[in-house]
């Protein structure tokens, strides 16, 4: 995992972000241990309660359930759910296109034809 | 949550000085900072919750339900290390090994030695041993960490751990921290007093802010970084913002303060720029609010 110190997105987040990202990809699977909230804290040489918030998040989410003592484990992801996540992952970043393409003066044809291009090279 | 230390209403009082009714809590499983300029008081409080000096007022729980500071079980809890002259100064690390074994139950020589390897400080058990008022500030202060955390504790106070030491063996001093707090997860905690929060903001994870004696805000870093924002803007828009913000510095050019959050959006509308704070920037915030306060 890597942490940028002076980002101005807040260090929890980029945690959450990581982990999630491990989680929806199926890196990290159901039942599995997240690493213990003084340990990474330890790993990443940032404080508990960073570690701690990013956690809850996760948490919040459903992604994973904190057991008591033992830390916490990832949860069963249903499928739907799972579908649900990886929607508003793909939603996020067309929309970050779409604010791209308004900026450069690029009309809805063009990013069609972009993203189909795009997407044939990574059929390969 | 549980608390290592619940702090209710400690008073202390001389000629000149008054410690007023602080109402603080440690909580377990982390690192707790003091904060506060010179003579705010922290040096008081720690000496009084390590049993140094006496209160006139007031008490302290420790781990939830001991108060008796004299009793040497709550005492081998608690590792403690003031900021000067620990020890007497014509100590060597062998001495201070002998010293602290004989004086706690729970002092691990073994550990005691890993630690001076760690820190360069020599071999405890060589018979060449300098003393202690021929090393650096920074080489005493080690010393001092080595001897507390050789001992296994549940609670560290230290008082300005820091201030003695150079930008490296700080970064050791917070890997510290955080290792203590890991090896047994949840259960041991840590309270350390700073002037100088910047080198540790990484290893803090709750901090009272002290000024004048008194306890005026403390919490979660991360709760305060969302209660307080850190707010830049240009001079002309100064006076009209000045009213929302908690303390306030500008020249002729900008300015940049502390504000609580919950004014971010009247804040944008004079195009201020909003940020979050750290936690050295939220400090001098608050600090500054309470020297205003005071005047």
């Amino acid at each position: 995992m890597k942490i940028y110190q002076n980002s101005s997105e807040p260090i929890y987040k980029q945690i959450a972000a990581q982990l999630r990202e491990q989680i929806l990809m199926g890196k990290l699977k159901a039942g599995d241990p997240l690493p213990s909230i003084r340990g990474l804290a330890q790993d990443l040489k940032i404080s508990v309660i960073t570690t701690m918030k990013a956690y809850e998040e996760l948490s919040s989410e459903g992604l994973v359930t904190a057991s008591k003592g033992k830390g916490y484990y990832v949860n069963a992801q249903d499928e739907r759910m799972l579908k649900e996540q990886h929607m508003r992952q793909l939603e996020k970043h067309l929309s970050d296109a779409i604010y791209s393409a308004r900026i450069a003066g690029v009309g809805l044809e063009e990013v069609e034809q972009t993203l189909e291009m795009l997407w044939s090279i990574d059929e390969v | 949550m549980n608390n290592a230390i619940e702090i209710n209403g400690i008073t202390k009082k001389y000629k000149d000085f008054t410690l007023g009714g602080v109402q603080a809590v440690v909580p377990c499983g982390f690192a707790t900072a003091l904060i506060g300029a010179n003579g705010a008081g922290k040096t008081t409080l720690i000496d009084i919750l390590c049993g140094v000096t006496g209160k006139t007022g007031g008490k302290a729980v420790y781990f939830g339900d001991m108060t008796d500071i004299d009793d040497d079980k709550l005492r081998n809890r608690i590792g403690y290390c003031s900021s000067a002259n620990f020890f007497p100064m014509d100590w060597t690390i062998k001495k201070i090994a002998d010293s602290m074994e004989l004086g706690f139950d729970n002092f691990d020589r073994q550990r005691f030695a890993e630690l001076c390897k760690r820190f360069k400080l020599g071999d405890p058990t060589e018979k060449k041993q300098k003393k202690l008022m021929k090393l650096s500030d920074g080489n005493k202060m080690r010393t001092y960490l080595a001897a507390v955390l050789a001992r296994d504790t549940e609670l560290l106070v230290l008082d300005e751990p820091a201030s003695s030491l150079d930008p490296l063996a700080r970064d050791v001093l917070c890997d510290l921290f955080r290792e203590y707090l890991s090896e047994r997860d949840g259960e041991r905690s840590v309270l350390f007093s700073t002037h100088n929060i910047a080198d540790m903001e990484y290893a803090t994870d709750y901090a009272i802010f002290m000024a004048n004696g008194k306890v005026i805000e403390q919490g979660f870093v991360e709760d305060l970084k969302e209660k307080y924002i850190l707010v830049h803007g240009d001079a002309e828009n100064a006076d009209k913002v000045r009213p929302f913000m908690i303390s306030f510095s500008g020249g002729r050019t900008g300015f940049e303060e502390i504000a609580l959050a919950e004014n971010a959006e009247m804040l944008r509308a004079y195009d201020t720029a909003v940020e979050t704070p750290t936690l050295q920037q939220l400090s001098v915030g608050i600090l500054r609010k309470a020297e205003e306060d005071e005047k």
